[in-house]
Parts: structure tokens; sequence; C-alpha cells
């Protein structure tokens, strides 16, 4: 087997984490496949660049918001430098560059395995109830509003508890009207109109990882609960599902839509009610714990982007535990030294 | 039934819903009745068994077996 390499970004496995370092595991842990395993990252304290065990190189890119030529040329020198043969990328913000920029890398000879911008675009929160009729799951109640009146009227209608949200990014709940203005008004300056007021449910939080072939097929699923979170939302305990709903609504996700590459569904399931919270365009920060129970999505996405042979589906039990844990390195200043001067490790 | 036969029920009264992620303990008279209900058993039959392996009372019995049921209901497992 010819080795290849690949770039992650997402490696600050910080209190926040990005998905990458997990990402570099699943592909270090499958026996087919040789990786070198590039480290893409934006700041020199991300922690993964000092993981060496895991991340053979690491190189800091220029912001996704910059400038695009600049970050396309840094990505091209990393082809030239170190043989970039393809390149997950796993933050947000990075998604609609990348998605952009696919067939250009493609024809200097980086792959990418991503959604189309149709696709991407499914995750706005405006599109997601379509989304969620189409895949048979329940979507809370939510209205679209850009001004005050309109979040006025939206309450009234919903009834507080509400979550205020960003088309994209950022969500608060709000227990008073004051509350929700105050959100309001941060997600206008932060992020523009429209803004999404969308009604709390309560229940399990239950997400499925996929990934899907952009041909109507999904490559692997694994649902969770998560057990335990922490102050900012993050999994930090969790355990397999076996939600048949759950389930059934993310293959047909996949089939619907054709939808190519790494996806996260976020639902809340309430008795029988499933409820669509948010749609992920990548790899979530767990996605470990999939390989972990025997589904390697990183792992089988790089062989169908490259053709190589797949085995065939691999199931998960349910009941599996997932437990994420802090860690600490000692290492020496040069290799700070070196990303903060060369940008690279 | 059916939702009872997807548990997973170890010895020690540990009892995982796979559907729901969620877990649950009971003690050694849950795991009998639980047991019981699983093998398809009548509540009347089940009461019976409760007399004979506990030895006490038919009252105290189906007391015990209605609680454990509403528990088992709230829990949304039967």
């Amino acid at each position: 087997m010819e080795r290849l390499c690949i770039g992650v970004s997402g490696i600050n496995a910080v209190d926040n984490p990005g998905p990458g370092v997990g990402v570099i595991r699943s592909l270090k842990e499958d026996k087919d496949l040789k990786i070198e395993a590039i480290g893409l990252a934006y700041d020199a304290m991300e922690p993964g660049i000092y993981m060496d065990w895991l991340v053979d190189k690491a190189f800091v890119l220029p912001y996704p918001s910059s400038s695009e030529e600049e970050y396309i040329g840094r990505l091209i020198y990393l082809k030239d430098k170190v043989g970039l043969d393809m390149i997950i990328p796993t933050l947000d913000a990075e998604m609609p560059l990348y998605i952009k920029a696919a067939p250009l890398l493609e024809s200097q000879g980086i792959k990418t395995f991503l959604p189309t911008k149709e696709q991407f675009d499914l995750r706005g929160k405006t599109k997601l109830p379509q989304v969620a009729k189409k895949i048979g799951l329940k979507m809370p109640k939510t209205k679209t509003i850009a001004s005050y009146q309109d979040l006025m009227k939206a309450i009234e209608e919903i009834g507080l508890p509400v979550m205020v949200k960003g088309v994209f990014y950022k969500a608060y709940r709000a227990y008073t009207y004051q509350e929700a203005v105050g959100y309001f008004r941060q997600i206008v300056a932060e992020w523009g109109y429209p803004v999404v007021v969308q009604q709390v449910v309560t229940g399990e939080e239950m997400n499925v990882i996929g990934v899907g072939d952009g041909l109507g097929n999904d490559l692997g699923l694994v649902a969770i609960k998560k057990l335990w979170i922490t102050s900012l939302g993050k999994i930090w305990t969790g355990v397999t599902v076996k939600n048949d709903v759950l389930l059934k609504a993310a293959k047909k996700f996949v089939q619907k839509f054709n939808w190519k590459g790494a996806f996260e569904l976020e639902c809340i399931v309430s008795a029988d009610d499933v409820y669509l919270i948010e749609i992920n365009p990548r790899f979530p920060a767990w996605v470990y714990f999939a390989t972990g129970v025997g589904v390697n999505l990183p792992a089988t996405m790089v062989k169908t982007a490259f053709g190589l042979p797949l085995k065939s589906p691999r199931d998960y039990p349910a009941g599996k535990l997932y437990v994420r844990y802090t860690y600490d390195i000692v290492t020496d200043m040069s290799v700070f030294q070196n990303i903060i001067t060369k940008g690279e490790r | 039934m059916e939702r009872l036969k997807q548990l997973a029920i170890s010895e020690e009264g540990f009892i995982f819903d796979p559907v729901t992620g969620n877990s649950f303990t009971t003690n050694g008279t849950g795991l009998f009745i639980l047991e019981a209900l699983k093998e398809g058993r009548e509540e009347k039959e089940i009461v019976d068994l409760l007399t004979e392996e506990y030895g006490i009372d038919k009252e105290s019995a189906s007391r015990d077996l209605m609680d454990f049921m509403e528990q088992l209901r709230s829990y949304r497992l039967i």
C-alpha cells in the first residue's frame, strides 16, 4: 500500500475541540492505510501541533476569511513540500472555501470529499424544516425574523423560553423578552440578518455521524446519546444507541440529497418524537467514538476518495461508552519556535 | 412487551436501553419481575410467582408488582 499524505485541520484539541485529532487517530488506526498525517493549524498553540505521535508534520495556514488566493497558495506550497494527496477540512468556517476550491485543488492533485454548495446550503436554519420533513423528522416551531417587531411576534407565537439563533452560527436560550432582544442584537451585530427564533424542545440529545458517497449511499452511520456535556455543550461522555427513527432519518438524508462527505445530525428525542436541531457538514469532534466501535468513517472516506477497496459496512453495538479525558505534554520550546518563525513543524 | 426484549439486563440488575441510551438499576425482585415479563407471563401469574418465591401474601405481591410496572411505564420501558 502506497503512503498517502493527508492534511487534516481542526487539530485544536482544546475545551471546544476540533475534530482533527480524532480524524487523524482514526486514519492511523486503519490497518489497510499507510498515512502521513499533516496537521493544518491556525494558531501556534493548537495542541495537535505538539502531538507528534499522531501528527507527523504540522503547518500554520492563513485564516480562511483572509485572502482566498493566499490560502490556496499555502496549500499548493504544502503539495510541493510534503506531497499532500488529500485534505479533510473539519471546521465550519473553512467549508465554503474548500467547497468552492475543490475543483482547483483536484487539478493540483489534492483530493477532497465534500458536499456540493447546494448540499452545504441545506444546513442553513431556514432550509432545515424542509430537510426535516423529507427525512421524516420533526422540527421545533421556527420563525425567521429580520426586525424587532418580528422578534416580538415570534415570541408571542412560540412562547418563552425560545432559542435565538444565527442562520449558521450561534444559538442562545432566552427566558425573557429582554434576554431575547439582547441575543437578537448580538447575533445581528456579529452575523447580520436574518435571525431564527425557535421553540425550545426538551428530551434526550442524540446525534448521528455518517459519510455519504454522493450517490445516495451511506458509508457507515453511528448514533450516540450525550450523557455528559461540558459548560460549552461539548460531549464528554456518551453512549452508542440504536434508535431506529434516527438511523433511518440519517439514511434517508444521504439518499434523498445524495449527500457527499461527512456529516452529523444533531437531534433531540422526546418520547417517540425526534426533532432535527442542526446539520453539521463535517465530522464532529467525537468522530473517534465511531472508530472505536468499529465504524472508521475517516478511513472509509479516504479509501472511497482514492477508489480503494472497502470492507463491507460495519455495524456497531449499542451500549458502548465514550469517555474523554485530558492529557499533558511537556516538550521543547524549539517546536513552538519553529511554528512561530517558520509556520511549520 | 417488545420494548422489554430490547433491553440489555445484567445479572447484577443493571439495565441498558439501547434505543434511548438510558440506564437503570434494579434489585433482585425487580429482576425477577422483568424476567417474568420478558417470558410473556400475565400479571396474575407473576403475583403467584412472587408469592411463592418470596413467601409474601398475594395482596403485597400484587401491590408491589403494580408499583414496579408503573415505574416501568413512567420510564417508557413497557
